[in-house]
């Protein structure tokens, strides 16, 4: 074993290895390491992104999260309730649940339901496009998670806890799997034009290192320098640019063999050869104009099809963990102009997700790519009604929902075309089969090979897990 | 201590008892000490002596050298055999029973820890006053008090109330070391005589130049400069390196490294984090930044600097009001007041004690001796508290005029009350029964009580963090938790030692620092020791120093200081970091975003301002080589440290490669180049000069557009760029025509002339050397006017063409020239004369055919260009060296 010092959370013995990490043996790549006594090699301490095996074998080994964020509509996308044409202007027959706002009267779906594939799952206008893959897709319309706010609830669909700052679930399956491409970064959360709200704590590492973190990139821009920090020179050419870094491997070398036991030296040479090949790699993923005419037409215009392309371009090349935000703030979160709002931004990403499933599928890789579509909550089949300093008072918009909301998951071991779970007749709440959002934590670790009462990690005196002290796998979401 | 845990315990029962039916809820998080006193009164009862054998004796070491491959924890534990459970170890392994009560020379065990059987641990040789503990262990019997249920991956306290790190340190003896001439002070002993123990020997002194070089970095954050480092080399001794000990104690930016390293403890930013509406900045955070730079630099005692931080209030001091900020300046969570204490209770108690007390929010402790009572009543001090605004500085605590009512939150939950608890300090930390405290909130008590010498956790928890900055490695090695599940102390004895001592010093950082670095095993070298990789693989022991790396702190002002830029001004208001123009001052003065902390800080491991760091991580990510690569920051430093390597004296001669090259080395690294390393780099900075050249006219635009005047005496066009440019044309200003240029234009087209003296010119700078040709057309449309004048010149040739054109036109060809790289084309148009109705329309095309026959070809209706964006210039050849010298691990490293 090398002799440099090391932080608390690398300078392990396998001991405190196996403690920390709750893993079994084998796992974190350190197998050999602990299989024998021989020493981890230099790039295994200090790269924490190195491929790492889980804690069983699974299908999903990627992951693609469509982010709705402001909460789309379950009854309007993936949740028919026609019963609330019976109730159209009127108020329901059971009181409305407390939300963030007061709601009045039924508000019926002004979309089209149809069956879709075999399965016959009924989906909106909204997303027929994606429709068309519905029987490689679980629609799980019993999600359910605690307060009906924006703030908590993003929290809690990403990180597993509404107030304090803990790990992010890209983070944690980063953790739990490396990643497979050193010259990407291993979990890109991409947004155009800003941040969701709640920012960058969407997709942040909080306790776990820093390299588990989403690498946030604004999707409005398309040059490369602009996506990625750092990526290019404009100051020296790429040849110039060899020689540099072959005069600093010389002077390394020469600095290294009267050191020659410290694997820290050596993992910061391997780091520059790293940064000089992932200027081009990133620099190739990102550029969609590489991708044949068809399937960029497939796709379709736009920057959510672009992003989500790239999404696709990701994962292809061993990104672990891509998460695809719809835009700056809160875009789904209609309270007024639902009708409007909704249909225009199904619009902006119906097309492209659904070439995503078709796309995944044709090369094969959806068998081991998880793709989760939805938001932090789904919205009221209740109107909202005018409040002061809160909505435009239309009264066509639906107030958030927390009690019952459509996710769904495809690809990557899911059992598709199925409907799992049920909001009541009017979809107010969640009453069959229902999910919360640690059991969808806890699903989702299952795919991707985990108990996830056993991916851990230890600050501050405890062992952390994403899913706390809660969590059930639900089989049924499981092929 | 251990009596009053057993009332508190029992008293809780009591309550249970009494609330049960009320709150089922409680049932649920059943008090652990309760289960651990039930599976106790299962066993049979050993004695009390055996025990403590046992955990003092036997059980550590089966810990350290043996659960790694003999526990469940190993998954498939070697041999069959497992050593973390008393009925485990009786059984024995596949081969049979081990250990033979009572015989330890029948034992196994015992046989096999001589290396006499099997040779165990595998590592090494155990010291043979630990076998003998082991074969007495046997003869007593092997009593084991260890549950059998457990699989033990802690070697966890029989009472978590007998924990080492809960009792009062005590200062023992320097212990007897056979090489008596090593060390130079108790610290050594300490350090030697685990050495000797394990078979080892320290090593040889680290070179001056290395060790001057450490200390400057560890003291202050910044390397010394070549000459200091000659000057120390040349007088080495122990007298000049304790005068330079304590003159970088002495000097500004030793608090400003150490007072950095607290700030990561304190969790300190700029921001609140995530805000719904209200201003996301602490404006005045800084004043608290520099309030503990101030007090490392003046070296507050830690006691009073503790208390201070927690009861700025209360201190009759009005210039450490700003302390308030070590509590005040978290995170906000929206302004949950739930979180915001929480947060301030996991800061006290992990960041100042190393006790992980916000565990106990919603159940008692599971495995340290902190009841949920415990942080509710430090959470009631908080909640006495209100925080009062200020503009000159931090928000400031104050009691509230009535303190609370607390009640225990019943897992957590602020709706659902448990019993009352008094405001008092930690039980585990108290003699007896914990009293109420009597003062407001009780938090100026508080602050005492953890700043007390009485407080086993304070002093020791300090003095491991100054070591582990010191070494790269605390003696604890979990040094925000020294709990039960933390890392046992590596050298207990010697952490005890430092403790105490510092206690007695007046708790003074500065001399506990100067006792660390005047020590042996300080100045030791960090050359590899071949010897200790089996022994010793984590050089837990000490063996040699730790190689480190700078950290984001270090690296940034060593980059700006070789530049030759670094800004010594102290104190202030907080300065961006990540964007340009780039600020000049030392890092500790960055502006730190809670909520989107830039990428630069995450990339080179900034401690998470969100939480009291224990330790920041060491990562080599390519996005580290990526900024020093290709970032404009470190662009711009490699460029300036270029400059500055060429300085020489005004009436000297410009330096010699050679010499340059010397004096780059010296700017980045301190030292003067080997031979080889000279070669290299005069090799490197040749070779480059012609694609540099390439590099700069490539960069170059191919076309300017300006006006000037050809003067026939020299052949020569004096040219100026044209000041404005809109809608595809360049002229002299938005008016047109202008005050100064008049009618002077270019467009795609052709364009306008001025008057005499300003004649309209296209320049053209060929990119490479071959033959240029120019062919082309002239046009004078206008029925009016006396025509233009047109002609082609060459820097290096002069006048290659000239066209008089008036009411028609005429063909422009050069037969072909020859051209060097970079040589200047003007395609100058002046008046007939009269420069009215003098429009003209030329394109023209030049055709370069390159030495190597290849041709290329422009063609002035190509486009044309407005001004170009300001763009990073070309590095040159010396700016590249630079870099690379400023990427190199030597830079990046302390030896």
């Amino acid at each position: 074993m090398p002799h440099n010092p090391r932080p608390e959370h690398l300078a392990l013995t396998r001991r405190e290895l196996l403690q920390r990490c709750g893993m079994g043996l084998g796992a974190l790549g350190l197998g050999s390491m602990l299989a024998s006594e021989i020493s981890a090699s230099a790039a295994e301490i200090s790269n924490p992104l190195l491929p790492k095996v889980a804690h069983f074998p699974a299908k999903a080994k990627h992951v693609i999260h469509l982010f709705m964020n402001g909460g789309p509509s379950h009854i309007d996308t993936f949740d028919p309730k026609p019963l609330l044409h019976k109730y159209a202007g009127k108020n329901l027959p059971t009181e409305n649940l407390r939300t963030e706002r007061p709601t009045g009267a039924a508000l019926p779906s002004p979309f089209k339901f149809k069956k879709y594939g075999q399965s016959g799952i009924e989906v909106s206008e909204l997303f027929a496009k994606t429709a068309e893959s519905i029987d490689d897709v679980a629609v799980i319309r019993s999600t359910y998670a605690d307060v009906p706010n924006h703030e908590p609830s993003l929290m809690l669909m990403n990180c597993g806890d509404a107030r304090q700052i803990r790990p992010s679930l890209g983070s944690w399956v980063c953790y739990g799997l490396g990643s497979e491409n050193q010259n990407l970064p291993a979990f890109v959360a991409m947004c155009p034009n800003g941040y969701p709200i709640q920012e960058t704590q969407n997709w942040q590492s909080g306790f776990l290192p820093g390299a588990y973190e989403g690498a946030y990139l604004d999707t409005q821009h398309t040059a490369i320098e602009q996506l990625i920090e750092n990526i290019r020179n404009e100051a020296i050419q790429v040849p110039r640019q060899r020689e540099q870094l072959n005069l600093l491997a010389k002077l390394n070398l020469r600095h290294q063999q009267a050191r020659h036991d410290d694997a820290a030296l050596e993992s910061r040479i391997q780091s520059f050869e790293l940064g000089f090949r992932m200027q081009t790699e990133a620099a190739e993923a990102f550029d969609v104009s590489r991708e044949p005419q068809h399937i960029r037409d497939m796709y379709g215009p736009g920057t959510q099809a672009r992003q989500i392309l790239i999404a696709r371009r990701l994962v292809e090349r061993g990104v672990r963990f891509v998460q695809v935000w719809h835009g700056e703030g809160q875009p789904w979160d209609s309270h007024d102009d639902l009708e409007v709002i909704h249909r225009k931004l199904a619009n902006q990403c119906d097309q492209a997700i659904g070439a995503l499933l078709v796309d995944l599928k044709q090369r094969g890789l959806l068998d081991e790519t998880l793709v989760i579509w939805g938001g932090e909550f789904g919205r009221t089949p209740s109107v909202e009604l005018p409040k002061e300093g809160a909505n435009a008072g239309k009264i066509n918009g639906r107030d958030h929902n927390h009690y019952g909301f459509t996710t769904w998951l495809a690809g990557g071991g899911v059992k598709g075309g199925q409907v799992y779970g049920a909001t009541d007749e009017f979809g107010f709440k969640a009453v069959e089969n229902r999910v919360h959002i640690h059991d969808l934590h806890a699903t989702i670790l299952h795919l991707l090979g985990f108990n996830h009462e056993r991916l851990t990690y230890r600050h501050a005196g405890r062992d952390f897990r994403l899913t706390d002290v809660h969590g059930q796998v639900v089989k049924g979401l499981i092929a | 201590m251990r009596d009053a845990l057993r009332r508190s315990s029992s008293r809780r029962a009591e309550q249970r008892t009494a609330t049960i039916s009320t709150f089922s809820l409680l049932s649920l998080c059943l008090p652990t000490l309760l289960a651990i006193g039930s599976a106790r009164a299962n066993e049979t009862p050993l004695e009390p002596a055996a025990v403590e054998f046992f955990e003092t004796r036997i059980r550590p070491v089966l810990a350290e050298h043996c659960y790694a491959c003999h526990s469940a924890a190993a998954g498939a534990p070697k041999g069959d055999f497992r050593l973390d459970s008393a009925e485990q170890l009786r059984r024995g392994g596949a081969a049979g029973a081990v250990i033979e009560p009572g015989k330890p020379a029948d034992s196994t065990l015992i046989s096999a820890l001589k290396y006499e059987s099997y040779e165990m641990p595998p590592s090494g040789k155990l010291p043979d006053n630990v076998i003998a503990d082991f074969e007495q262990w046997i003869a007593m019997g092997a009593p084991d008090p260890r549950s059998d249920a457990a699989t033990e991956t802690v070697p966890a306290a029989a009472d978590p109330q007998s924990h080492w790190a809960l009792q009062k340190p005590v200062r023992v003896a320097a212990p007897p070391v056979s090489d008596r001439a090593w060390p130079r002070s108790v610290v050594d002993a300490f350090i030697l005589a685990r050495l000797e123990a394990a078979n080892l020997k320290p090593s040889a002194p680290a070179d001056p130049a290395t060790l001057l070089r450490r200390l400057h970095c560890d003291l202050t954050g910044l390397p010394p400069t070549a000459a200091e480092l000659e000057q120390f080399a040349a007088h080495a001794s122990d007298a000049e390196y304790e005068q330079a000990v304590d003159r970088l104690l002495a000097s500004p930016q030793f608090g400003e490294r150490w007072g950095r390293y607290w700030l990561d403890v304190a969790r300190y930013a700029d921001t609140k984090g995530y805000v719904f509406q209200e201003d996301r900045n602490y404006p005045t955070a800084y004043k608290y930044r520099d309030w503990v730079i101030a007090a490392f630099n003046g070296d507050m005692p830690f006691d009073k600097f503790v208390v201070n931080q927690i009861a700025a209030d209360q201190t009759g001091d009005a210039t450490a009001v700003a302390a308030s900020g070590f509590l005040t300046l978290g995170r906000r969570f929206l302004n949950n007041p739930q979180e915001i204490n929480d947060d301030r209770i996991d800061l006290m108690t992990r960041g100042l004690m190393g006790l992980t007390v916000a565990c106990a929010r919603c159940h008692d402790h599971k495995y340290d001796a902190i009841p949920t009572a415990d942080y509710y009543s430090l959470y009631g001090i908080l909640a006495s508290c209100t925080e009062t605004p200020r503009d000159d500085g931090p928000p400031l605590l104050v009691d509230s005029p009535q303190p609370v009512v607390q009640h225990v939150y019943l897992r957590g939950n602020g709706g659902a009350h448990g019993p009352e608890v008094t405001r008092h300090f930690l039980s585990c930390l108290t003699e007896g029964e914990p009293q109420p405290f009597q003062n407001g909130s009780g938090r100026m008590e508080l602050a005492q009580a953890i700043a007390s010498r009485d407080n086993p956790l304070t002093a020791r928890v300090w003095v491991n963090r100054v070591w582990g900055k010191l070494f790269g490695r605390g003696i604890v090695t979990t040094p925000s938790d020294f709990g039960v599940r933390g890392e046992p102390p590596t050298h207990p004895e010697l952490l005890d030692w430092l403790a105490v001592t510092f206690m007695d010093e007046q708790w003074s950082t500065k001399r506990l620092i100067r006792r660390i670095v005047l020590s042996n095993v300080y100045r030791q070298s960090s050359a590899p020791r071949d010897d200790c990789h089996e022994a010793d693989p984590t050089n837990a022991l000490l063996a040699h120093m730790n190689r480190r790396r700078l950290d984001l702190e270090a690296l940034r002002d060593s980059l700006l200081l070789a530049a030759g830029r670094l800004d010594m001004t102290m104190g202030g208001p907080s300065v961006q970091l990540t964007t340009p123009p780039f600020a000049n001052r030392r890092a500790v003065y960055g502006f730190v975003e809670r909520q989107n902390l830039p990428a630069f800080f995450r990339t080179f491991d900034f401690a998470n301002p969100n939480t009291p760091a224990a330790s920041r991580p060491q990562t080599a990510s390519p996005h580290q080589a990526l900024f020093m690569l290709n970032s404009p920051f470190a662009l711009e430093q490699a460029r300036l440290l270029a400059e500055r390597s060429a300085a020489h004296a005004e009436n000297a001669p410009p330096l010699a490669d050679h010499e340059r090259i010397s004096q780059l080395y010296q700017l980045a690294l301190g030292r003067k180049p080997s031979l080889e390393e000279l070669t290299d780099a005069a090799t490197f900075v040749v070779s480059g000069v012609e694609s540099d050249q390439a590099a700069q006219l490539a960069a170059q635009p191919r076309w300017q557009f300006g006006w000037g005047v050809f003067d026939p005496l020299s052949d020569r066009v004096d040219f100026h760029q044209f000041p404005h440019f809109r809608d595809g044309t360049w002229n002299g200003g938005e008016t047109f025509p202008d005050a100064e240029l008049g009618w002077a234009m270019l467009n795609i087209q052709g364009g306008h002339p001025g008057d005499a003296a300003h004649a309209v010119i296209r320049r053209f700078t060929a990119p490479a050397a071959g033959t240029l040709r120019i062919e082309g057309e002239l046009r004078h449309p206008a029925a009016e006017g006396n025509g233009v004048v047109a002609r082609a010149v060459s820097t290096a040739r002069g006048r290659i063409g000239e066209w008089p054109v008036a009411h028609g036109a005429s063909s422009t060809v050069v037969d072909g020239i020859p051209v060097s790289a970079g040589d200047v084309i003007d395609l100058v148009v002046e008046s007939g004369g009269e420069h009215t109705s003098d429009t003209f329309l030329w394109k023209a095309t030049l055709r370069l055919t390159r030495d190597d026959g290849t041709v290329e070809s422009w063609n002035t209706l190509d486009g044309i260009d407005g001004p170009r964006p300001a763009t990073t210039p070309p590095l040159d050849r010396w700016s590249q060296l630079a870099q690379v010298l400023l990427m190199c691990n030597e830079f990046a490293f302390v030896d």
